[in-house]
Order: structure tokens, then sequence, then C-alpha cells
């Protein structure tokens, strides 16, 4: 009984971190339709600009959590955003109006870009890192449940900050204007929206979470390396498409049923933890094949 | 006008690439490789196959440099008189087909007298016949699968596969028991849980491990399975303190056993982590290994051996870090036996094709001392040097335990 | 395009253009001449004696060296005779002087530790990287100056036996070509300087085909061969035949060309999946990777699961067939599943298949000990692997691999033709341009799309079983996500849906990394930025099926509109 437990809790905080990321992704398809592959990365870049910040921090600051743990969080988003822009304006923009097959394979091509630039170019990335230690040490202990506080922060996290999009795109009047360019960019463009003005924010709110997601990553964790995109890319864009591209509440409902089907298959399932991701990906093209829209997305739009 | 400073855009930036491509030669290009020597009758190549980019790189980049260091230092103590040796490192990509691409590359360049590599078992399958082909004499630092000398059964009838084949390292079948007997003989640790990357090397050893438990009265609680690239172990954690181990034993690397053996003491699964030469590396520590976690590694320990003390200095005065990585060591040596046995193999003569046949005779007759203790070979290409060391985590610091040989 | 902007140049630059194509024509023969380096680098002079004085030796004169002398001329001839859009030719030229010059004088800077090295040192000097960039940044001025015109449409007909003629010395053309970019920076390990070699000679390459096809040759050459479309096939069949004879006929290249010809033989499959029914697919290599693991498994390797072998062609007859069944139980979901959902379903069995053959499913993959010692093909007792005499001739190891490989190219290169020729082709065709108008014509979309999957896996399957037998060892780890990646690349590369693009793609997506290897650190890096400029540059990829192209015309006459209308608003 408590390994069921556990294991909840630990499928609860995966998911946590998954709907961070998914969250990004289902943004971005739900304007452009774009799988942006390259996302993932994205929150990657976040984990070692959050690392290189720390690095970077005089000695005394880095030992002071109160101080350096912000400063981390506004290094790995900022190097996130930046990353996030300049991919928007050289690889993606110029390719708007082409066959939608092109934005893919060059979101392919960023991806792998980004890994192998880390790689070579970051110091020791060739191998994991460990994480600093500015963050809440111990356990939330529930009975025999063991839940670390970094857990809990990224529940917190995760949960507050899709409540905060979701509040700001139906609200605000930027939001609005996204809501207008998802659903038809051309009218859109006649009621005054500029849309690539939309586009980029929403790339940026995109990477601000994918910042959050990757500092809390190697927190949590304490280690982090250059696949932590890819594998976690996978996860999230998996969670977007269950709960059904465009839709917020969609994607962190699939983040969290992803992260549960992976450490409760890992737990019950034969094969184990190996077999977990064939699990999640069976769980996907079942929701696919009998609700192709995903669980809160609408029905195809056919689009002129 | 904007696509064409776009598209100019892009031609500096791939020249940026080439220039940082080029960057990491810089040193090279001031120093002056054995300008003392005699080197009149040309240059000749050790050929390194390894992983050089990739998420094995790491150990594929210490292969090659701990490989650079061995032919630098040849180079400068004029080993072999007459010639000038250099490094010719292949990617393989960890990928088989690429190895094959990689070693058919070496071995039709007649100036490559041996290969050092490689460092995935798999990839060995590959490159092994194309260099027999030729008689090229392929010392592998860190293939652990006892089948690539020994054939599928290496047990009850081992037989050589290779004649050109030989390893600095020892085998899955020595260190697997070893690390067992230490565990429930000396430890005391009966209930012993099994985490394993799912590639050559931890499978293998695991494997080996879990025949030896059973023998000696242990018993194996579990087995479970991760990514080499995994970074989260709480699914598996939690499943494996269901079991209540008194150990686990991790077959793979140390990128993996570091926040592993750290993930389980958070969760509350504070037993001994285990693990094998993979894990043997100060990254382990730093990466979150932490207190009585054990490892073995073959050889004496490093602080009782004087080579293996000169080839960290020397690796340090080189590259200006300890980034030599698992096999960095076991690389050093490989490329010695091959500088060693090409020494005796053109002593008074020159090189040419024809001496590689006398390239395997030197190989399998070679002796020497090396950065990992006693390098010599058996009649199947193994490593004679079977004495393995346990060692354990103590002031975040690998510390000796044991040192022995396996006996059964 | 932005005609605007080149009228705007135009008017700064016309009256210079001659003058300074020949002053760039000029300077690049002077910097052909000149000293580069003024000291001999470390691991020895760079390439092909570059202190070498002209005059002493004219016949030594290689390498980089001649190219440079080659652009220099040709610059002068482009700009004094009457060439056909000049402009065009010019900016050609003078991006390959640029690019040579350029790789040559980095290379040297890098390796010779700074600037001292291509400008003045200890009394030497050597300028000749600093003109040759000046000289290419002039060429490329003058072409502006004088202006791009479109690519000249060559009228005149030839009767069949004169077509025949220059058919045949244009692909002996591009069978030396070929040869030639193969064997530059020398074959083995030896040469220290081999990818600066290569890099600088693509950009010579680079520039003189992009010259030629400005001067509306290629054009011209590709109509006639699209007439003698069946003796095209022919010579170009024999002239992948005739490899082995040229210099890069050493094993390394055999064993190489031979791994391209299975990646090909793949794509081509692949072709057929996403170039023809538009079904995007992101685990295809996993096809090729169960083929090769029925293969081995009917091999009598022996770790294989059957204890018993099976003559080749029936195994890979067998690997075909079981490849195809997974293609199309994989193919199913699309019967529910559109775009790039579907492109999720497809990675995801890729990656279901490499965990599962890591962990020894069935007890079929061996798990992560892989199957090794996969006997050679042999055929009347010659094993594919060694190397054969022929009378005088001795052919380089793995040779017959090689023409196994041509062979199953070319066969399925024609099942792919005739495919896209005949009414199934269309059909996938019409699904890929708009499903549901195919669906409303008649066609059943759910059929045809299974069916595109199965033959494009059988294929794949087929390639697999050659794979299996030529490395000897089947690992899970040559299925991976990459390698998909990579095939993928190589059909958009190559042009979507055009017959030979996807094999010139994996060509080029797997000689290049092999010439690269001095770079292997950068290689994936380089892969990436590669498939982002090519999507950037050239989506239609470099043979783009005639389809394709007329769509993408029609497209971006609809943008130049858009940007006129645009322009007019501002």
């Amino acid at each position: 009984m408590s390994v069921l437990l556990q294991q909840l809790a630990n499928g609860v905080i995966q998911g946590a971190l998954i709907a961070l990321i998914a969250l990004g992704y289902t943004m971005v398809y739900g304007i452009i339709q774009l799988i942006n592959f390259a996302h993932g990365e994205v929150f990657m870049v976040a984990s070692y600009g959050g690392l290189a910040t720390f690095t970077l921090l005089p000695d005394d600051l880095k030992k002071t959590p109160a101080v350096a743990l912000p400063l981390m969080f506004v290094g790995g988003i900022a190097v996130a955003v930046l990353v996030a822009v300049v991919m928007e304006r050289f690889a993606y923009r110029p390719l708007r109006g082409s066959s939608r097959l092109a934005p893919l394979i060059t979101a392919l091509g960023v991806s792998v870009f980004l890994q192998e630039a880390v790689r070579v170019w970051y110091p020791d990335a060739t191998s994991n890192l460990p994480y600093p230690k500015v963050f809440p040490e111990g356990n939330l202990s529930l009975g025999a449940v063991n839940i670390p506080w970094t857990g809990v922060l990224l529940i917190v996290l995760s949960v507050g900050l899709s409540i905060i999009l979701q509040t700001y795109i139906n609200k605000s009047r930027m939001g609005r204007a996204m809501r207008a360019t998802a659903q038809d960019p051309d009218t859109a463009k006649l009621m005054g929206v500029n849309p690539d003005r939309v586009i980029v924010l929403t790339f940026v709110f995109g990477a601000v979470l994918a910042g959050v997601a990757g500092v809390m990553f190697g927190g949590y964790l304490n280690n982090i390396n250059i696949d932590m995109g890819f594998q976690n890319g996978i996860f999230a864009f998996t969670a977007a498409v269950l709960g059904g591209v465009g839709s917020i509440r969609g994607a962190v409902v699939g983040a969290f049923i992803i992260g549960l089907i992976k450490t409760l298959s890992g737990q019950y399932m034969p094969g184990g933890t190996q077999y977990d991701y064939v699990w999640i990906f069976v769980v996907l093209i079942l929701v696919l094949v009998f609700r192709p829209q995903g669980l809160f997305g609408e029905p195809e739009r056919v689009r002129a | 006008m904007r696509k064409h400073s776009v598209k100019s855009a892009a031609i500096v930036g791939s020249a940026l690439l080439v220039l940082a491509a080029c960057g990491s030669n810089k040193d090279e290009a001031g120093g002056n490789n054995g300008g003392s020597c005699d080197t009149s009758k040309g240059t000749l190549t050790v050929g390194v196959v390894a992983p050089l980019s990739g998420n094995l790189s790491a150990l594929g980049l210490g292969i090659k440099q701990s490989a650079e260091l061995a032919v630098d230092e040849a180079n400068k103590k004029c080993t072999v008189p007459g010639y000038k040796l250099t490094v010719s490192a292949q990617d393989d990509e960890a990928n088989p087909a690429k190895g094959a691409q990689a070693a058919t590359k070496l071995s039709t360049d007649p100036n490559v007298v041996g290969v050092v590599g490689t460092l995935n078992s798999s990839v060995a399958q590959t490159v092994q016949p194309i260099l027999q082909e030729k008689k090229i004499v392929q010392v592998s630092p860190a293939n652990t699968s006892p089948t690539l000398t020994r054939g599928a059964e290496f047990q009850t009838a081992p037989k050589r596969q290779y004649d050109n084949y030989f390893r600095v390292c020892t085998t899955d079948d020595l260190q697997g028991p070893f690390a067992a007997n230490y565990l429930v003989e000396k430890a005391g640790k009966k209930k012993i849980a099994i985490i394993t990357d799912g590639k050559t090397y931890g499978e293998g050893l695991a494997a080996e491990l879990q025949k030896q438990v059973t023998k000696k009265g242990g018993e194996i609680v579990g087995a479970e399975k991760v990514g080499e690239k995994d970074t989260d172990f709480s699914g598996v954690i939690a499943k494996i303190k269901g079991l209540n181990p008194e150990a686990v034993y991790y077959g793979g690397e140390y990128p993996v056993a570091g926040p592993l053996s750290k993930q389980m003491k958070d969760a509350g699964l504070d037993v001994p982590l285990m693990g094998g030469d993979g894990i043997f590396d100060g990254k382990f520590v730093e990466l979150g290994g932490k207190e009585g976690d054990l490892a073995t590694s073959v050889g004496a320990p490093t602080e009782s051996l004087a080579t293996a003390k000169s080839f960290v200095e020397a690796y340090k005065a080189k590259f200006g870090k300890e980034d030599y990585a698992a096999y960095g060591a076991f690389s050093y040596d490989s490329a010695n036996v091959i500088i060693g046995a090409l020494a005796k193999t053109v002593e008074g003569g020159a090189w040419d094709e024809s001496k590689r046949e006398a390239m395997l005779t030197n190989v399998a007759a070679y002796s020497a001392s090396g950065a990992t203790g006693e390098v010599k070979f058996d009649e199947y290409g193994d490593s004679t040097n079977k004495v393995l060391t346990v060692y354990q985590v103590t002031s975040s610091a690998w510390k000796d335990v044991q040192t022995g040989e396996f006996t059964g | 395009m932005s005609t605007v902007a080149i009228s705007e140049k135009r008017s700064a630059l016309a009256p210079l253009g001659k003058p300074l194509a020949i002053a760039g024509g000029v300077l690049a023969v002077v910097a052909a001449l000149l000293p580069w380096v003024t000291f001999s680098l470390n691991d020895g002079n760079w390439p092909d004696k570059s202190t070498l004085q002209f005059f002493d030796a004219p016949f030594l004169v290689t390498g980089f060296r001649w190219h440079m002398l080659l652009f220099g001329v040709f610059i002068l001839v482009a700009a004094l005779a009457p060439t056909p859009s000049r402009g065009r030719v010019l900016r050609a030229l003078g991006w390959g002087t640029l690019a040579v010059s350029f790789i040559n004088a980095l290379y040297i800077t890098i390796k010779g530790g700074g600037l001292g090295a291509i400008t003045a040192l200890d009394g030497e000097v050597a300028f000749g990287g600093v003109v040759g960039v000046v000289a290419g940044v002039l060429v490329i001025l003058a072409s502006y100056g004088i202006g791009i015109e479109p690519v000249a449409d060559w009228k005149f007909k030839v009767s069949t036996p004169v077509a025949y003629l220059v058919l045949l010395v244009a692909f002996g053309g591009v069978l030396y070509a070929v040869a030639a970019m193969l064997t530059t920076g020398g074959v083995g390990a030896s040469n220290p300087y081999a990818g600066a070699i290569f890099l600088s000679f693509l950009g010579f390459a680079g520039g003189v085909l992009a010259a030629l096809s400005g001067v509306g040759l290629v054009r011209w050459i590709s109509a006639l061969s699209e007439e003698h479309r069946v003796f095209s096939v022919i010579v170009l069949a024999a002239c992948a035949l005739l490899l082995p004879f040229t210099d890069a006929g050493n094993e390394y290249w055999m064993t190489v060309a031979a791994n391209i010809g299975i990646y090909a033989a793949t794509a081509i499959g692949l072709n057929i999946v996403v170039g023809l029914a538009g079904l995007l697919d992101l685990g295809y290599v996993a096809f090729m990777g169960i083929g090769a693991l029925v293969a081995a498994n009917f091999s009598g390797a022996a770790t294989a699961y059957f204890g018993f072998s099976l003559p080749f062609p029936v195994a890979a007859a067998i690997a075909a067939v079981v490849a195809g069944i997974f293609g199309a139980i994989v193919g199913s979901p699309t019967l529910r599943v559109r775009g790039d959902y579907l492109a999720i379903v497809t990675l995801a069995f890729g990656e279901i298949f490499t965990r599962s053959a890591q962990n020894d499913i069935g007890g079929f993959t061996n798990g992560s000990n892989a199957i090794p010692g996969i006997p050679a093909l042999s055929l009347f007792g010659a094993e594919f692997n060694r190397s054969i005499t022929i009378g005088p001739v001795k052919l380089p190891g793995g040779v017959l691999y090689y023409i196994l490989i041509v062979l199953l190219v070319a066969a399925t290169m024609a099942v792919f033709a005739n495919l896209k020729f005949s009414r199934i082709g269309r059909a996938w065709i019409a699904i890929r341009e708009d499903e549901d108008a195919a669906r409303a014509m008649g066609i059943r979309t759910g059929k045809m799309k299974i069916l595109a999957f199965l033959i494009g896996a059988m294929l794949a399957g087929l390639a697999g079983a050659v794979f299996a037998h030529k490395n000897g060892t089947v690992s899970y780890e040559s299925f991976k996500f990459l390698e998909s990646i990579t095939l993928l690349a190589a059909v958009i590369l190559g042009g979507m849906g055009s017959i030979p693009g996807a094999v010139l793609g994996a060509s080029l997506l797997f000689v290049l990394p092999e010439k690269l290897r001095d770079f292997e650190e950068y290689r994936l890096m380089i892969f990436g930025l590669a498939l982002i400029l090519i999507m950037r540059f050239r989506p239609v990829g470099l043979i783009p099926d005639a389809h394709r192209r007329a769509e993408m015309a029609e497209k971006a006459d609809e943008n130049a509109e858009e940007a006129h209308v645009e322009a007019r608003k501002a």
C-alpha cells in the first residue's frame, strides 16, 4: 500500500514537471500548428542556464540560497527565452506559409543543434552534471510516503503557473489576441492583431515555463544531462496530444496522466520499468484511435 | 536584401563553427612533438575507434586523449626509433555499423600499426573481423563481454575468437562474482536488488554477479532497468524499496549511478549501492554517490602503483584536467602495448604491412607494468591481471577496502 | 523574389560590374600564385606544397591552388565572353572563390596559431588568402552590378545519337566528380588536413556546379535525360558499377558506399510513405531493424533464434514480409489519426522497437549482446567481403556487396518509379494533397495508406536483411531515433517524392560525415544546422519532384503577389 502511495506521489511530481513543458508545446501548436520538437531542448538549455548562473555567482552569494535560487531562475528563464525567440525568428518565421513538413524538420534540426551545442560548448556537459545544493532539502513525510520539498515546490509552481496562464489567456487583451490568432490568423490580422507579436509572445510564455521547469528539474533530481530535453520533451508532447493539442487544461491533465502511467506501469505491469515508455505510448495510441482530438481538444477544424 | 543578410549570417555562422572546430587543436600547434628524435623513416599511426560524439563521448574522449598521451610520451622518449607516431581517432558513434566503417578506414591505411578500441562490446563485434582480415592488432580498453575472446560458451568451452584481439580490462565473469563475494561474505548483505542500464556492460556484470550471489547463499530480491540517459529514478527506487534490499547492485556507469545513489538516500532507501569499474570515478561522488557506496575495479589501488600516479599527473599536465574518465588508464595501457610491441617489431628494420603478423606475436608476448597494474595477455587475449580491488566511498572519496584475486 | 532590392543595387553598381569582375578574376589568379602560409605548419606543409612557386614547378600546382587558378580563369571568361545569364554565373563563381579562400585562410590561421600565418611573419609574406577573399567579394559585388537574370533556357534540340553522347559525357563527368570528391584529402588515416582539404574542394565543386547550372547547362542536360529516360537509367547504373574501378575503389569506400546503398534503399521506402502518401514517419528505421533481425535469426549465427540457416534470398523475402506486416500494423492507426499525430505514433513505435530489442523480447534479439557473427554472403564460393581478381584487375574487398547493393537500390528505384506513375501512386499523391477530396473521388484512402506503409516497410526490411549480412552484427544500437531522423532528412534533402532524390540525399548524409571525420565532434551539430538551412533555403530538396516543383512555383507566385501588395501598402 505504501508503495502504491509513494508511486502515486512520484507520478504526480513527474506530471507536474511534464505539465510545465507540455504547456509550451500546446500553446505553440495551438497558434501555428507546429510540433516544436525543439521545445524540449529549450527546457534543457534553461537547466544549463540556471547552472551557469550559479557557477558565475560570487562565492558568498552561492552560500545564500535565498539570493542564489531566484537568480538561478532568472538566469535559466533568460536563457530559455533568448533561445526560443532566436529560434522563432530565424528558424520558424521564414518558413511560415510553407508546407507543414518543413517547420517540423527544422524543429528536429534545432533540437539536434541545441543538444550538441550544449554538449560541445558547455564545460563537462559530455556527462551528467550535478546541480548545486541551494534548494530546500529533506522530505515531506506523510506516513510511509516521502515527498521531497523540491517536489512539493514543483507541484505548486506547475499548478500555480498553469492557472495564471489560463487566466491570462482568457482574460487579458493579449490573451484574446492569442486566441483569435489561433482560430483564424487572417481574420485576426484584419482585426488589428499583429500575428508576429502574438507568436513571439507565445514562444516566450512557453520558454518561461520551460525555464522554471528546467531549473526545478535540476533541483529536484540533483543532476542534469543533455538528453533530458528530448526525453521529457517526448513525454510532454505526448501529454499535450493526449489532452488535445491547443488546450491548456488538456496539457496539464495529460501531463499528470502520463506521470502516473509511467510510475504505475513501472511498478505493476509485466516487464517493469524498462517498458514504462511502451505503456505511455500504448495509452496514447488508444486515445488517438478512439478520440483523435485528444481528451479536451476540439474536433479538427478545416482550414482554408 | 533581408534574404542576403540571412544568407551571410548563415555563412558567418558556419565559419564560426569551423573556427571552433579547429580551435580545439590550437595547443598542439604550438608544441613540437618529438623534435629531438630521429623520425627519418616516416610516420606510423595508432588508430583509435571510440564514440567521440553523442552521449557516450565523455568515455570516448577519455580513451582518445589517453592514447594520445601514450603516443606523445613515446615520441618524446624515442620509443620507436626512426618513426614518429600519431593517433588517428575515428568516431564510431557507439553504432556497430559506423564502427565497421571506422575500422575499414583504418584498415586501408598501411601505416596503421594497431587499433585501440572499442568502448562498446557490440561495436567490437563488427570491428574484430575487419581488423583481423588485415592482421591489425586490436587492444580494447573497455570491452568486458567475455564472449569477445572466449566465444559464446566462454565458461564451458572457451575458444579464441580472433587472434588479433586483446584487451587490458577485466571481464564480467571475474568482476561480477568478485563483487558478489564481497557483498555476501564480507559485508553480509544477503538481500540484493539489481538495477542495470540495459547495456552490454551493465547487463553482463549483473548477470555474473547474480549467479555468484545465489551460489553464496544470498538472494536477488528484484531486478530493474533504467535508461542510460535517465535522470529521474523515483519510480524504480520506490519499487525496489518495497522489496527491502540490504544492498543495491548497479550494472552501468557513473553518470546514472551517482544520481541514483543520491535519490535512493533521499527517498529513504539508505543502503549501499555497489557497481563495477564503470562507477569507480571521482564524478560518481560529485554526482551524489553517498558514503558507504562500493565499487570494484581492476588492479591494485592507484595509490600503491607509481605508474598509475604518473599517468594521472602526465594526463593532467597535457590536457589540463582529469577527464580521462573510466577507461583512460586502460586506454593508455592499450596504446602502450601497441607502441611497445611496435618498437620490438621494427627494431633495426622498417615497417611494412608484412610486419603485422609479427606485431600479433609481440603483443601476445607483451609484458609490462602499466597504469592499471601488470599488463600481460593469456592465450585468449584476455588480460592476465586478475587482481581486483573493492573501493568504498569514505569522506567523499574512494578508498580501497579489499584487494585480491577472484578465486571462486 | 525581391526584385526591388536588385534594381536598387543595380543603380549603384551597374557601371562597375564588368571592371569589378575582371579585377576579381585577375586577383583570383594572382592569389593562386601567391604564397599562402608564412611558415610550415606543424603537421607538415599546408596541403600540396603550399609554399610552392608556380614558375618553378607548374605541374605540381594542385589542390586549392589549382582550384583558385581555375576560378580566376572562369571568372575572366564569364566576364569577357558572351555568357548567358552572366550575373548568375559570376555570383556562383564569386561565392566559390570566397569559400575556397576563406576556408583555407581560416584553417591556416587557426592551425598556425594567429593571423601572422596568413599575412607577414618573420620576414615571410603570404597574402594569398587575403587576396583570394578580396577577389571573391569583388566578383560577388560585380554579379549584382550586372544583375541576376533568370537561368538561361537552352532551346536547341539535338539528334538522338548526339544526345546519347552528351549524356554519356555528363554522367561520366558525374562519376569522375564523385570519385574525386571521395578521394580528396587522401584515403586512410594519414592526412592530418583531410577534413579541411575536403571542405575546400566542396567550395570549388559547389561554385563550379552552381555556375554550370546558372549558365543553363544543368537544366538542359536534365531535360535531355528526361527525354531519354531509359538510356539515362542504364548509363547511370553503369556509372555506379564503374565506381570500384576508379580511385575510390578501395575497401573503405566500398564499405561506406554499401552502407549508403542500404540506407538509400530504406530511404526510398520512406519516400513512398512520406513523399508520395504524405504520411510522416519518425520511427522508420525500426522496419530496417526488423528486417535485419529476421535475416540474422535465419543466418545460422551462433546466437540466432533458429538453429538453422536459410538461403539468403529466402531469408530476405521473409524479412521483407515480416517488416511489411509490422508496417501495416503501425500504419493502421492512420485510419483514424492524421498528420502530426501520426508522427508521434510512429515515433512511439520506433522507441518501442528499440526498447524491446534491447530487452531481448521473445528471445529474437539477444538483448544488449546483439547477434554477432552473421556469416558474410557468398555466391559460387566467393565470399562477398573478400577482394576478387578478374584477370589483371584486382577489385577491393566488399565490392560484391557494393554490386549487390547497387542492384538492390536500382530495383527499389524501379519499384518506386512504377508505383509512382501507377494508379496506386496517383491515389497516394491525391491523399497527400487533400485526403477528403481523394476520398470523395472514390479512393479508398484507408487501404491506400496502409498499403503505403506496407510497401515502404517491405523495402526497408529487404535493405535490413542485406544490412545484417554486410555488417555481421545486428544490435539495437544501430536503429535509434537519430537514424530515423537521418533517413527522413535524406528524403527531404533529396526532394520528397522524387526518384533519384532519396539516393542523392542518403549519399550526401552518409558521405559528408565520413569525409569530415576530422571535425567529428561537431558532426551532429553541423547536421542539425544543415537541416535548418536546407528547410530555409531549399525546402523542395536538391532534385525536386516535377509535380512538387510546379506546386511550389505556384506558391512562390502567390507569395510574390502578396509581397507586392504589402510593399505598395508601405
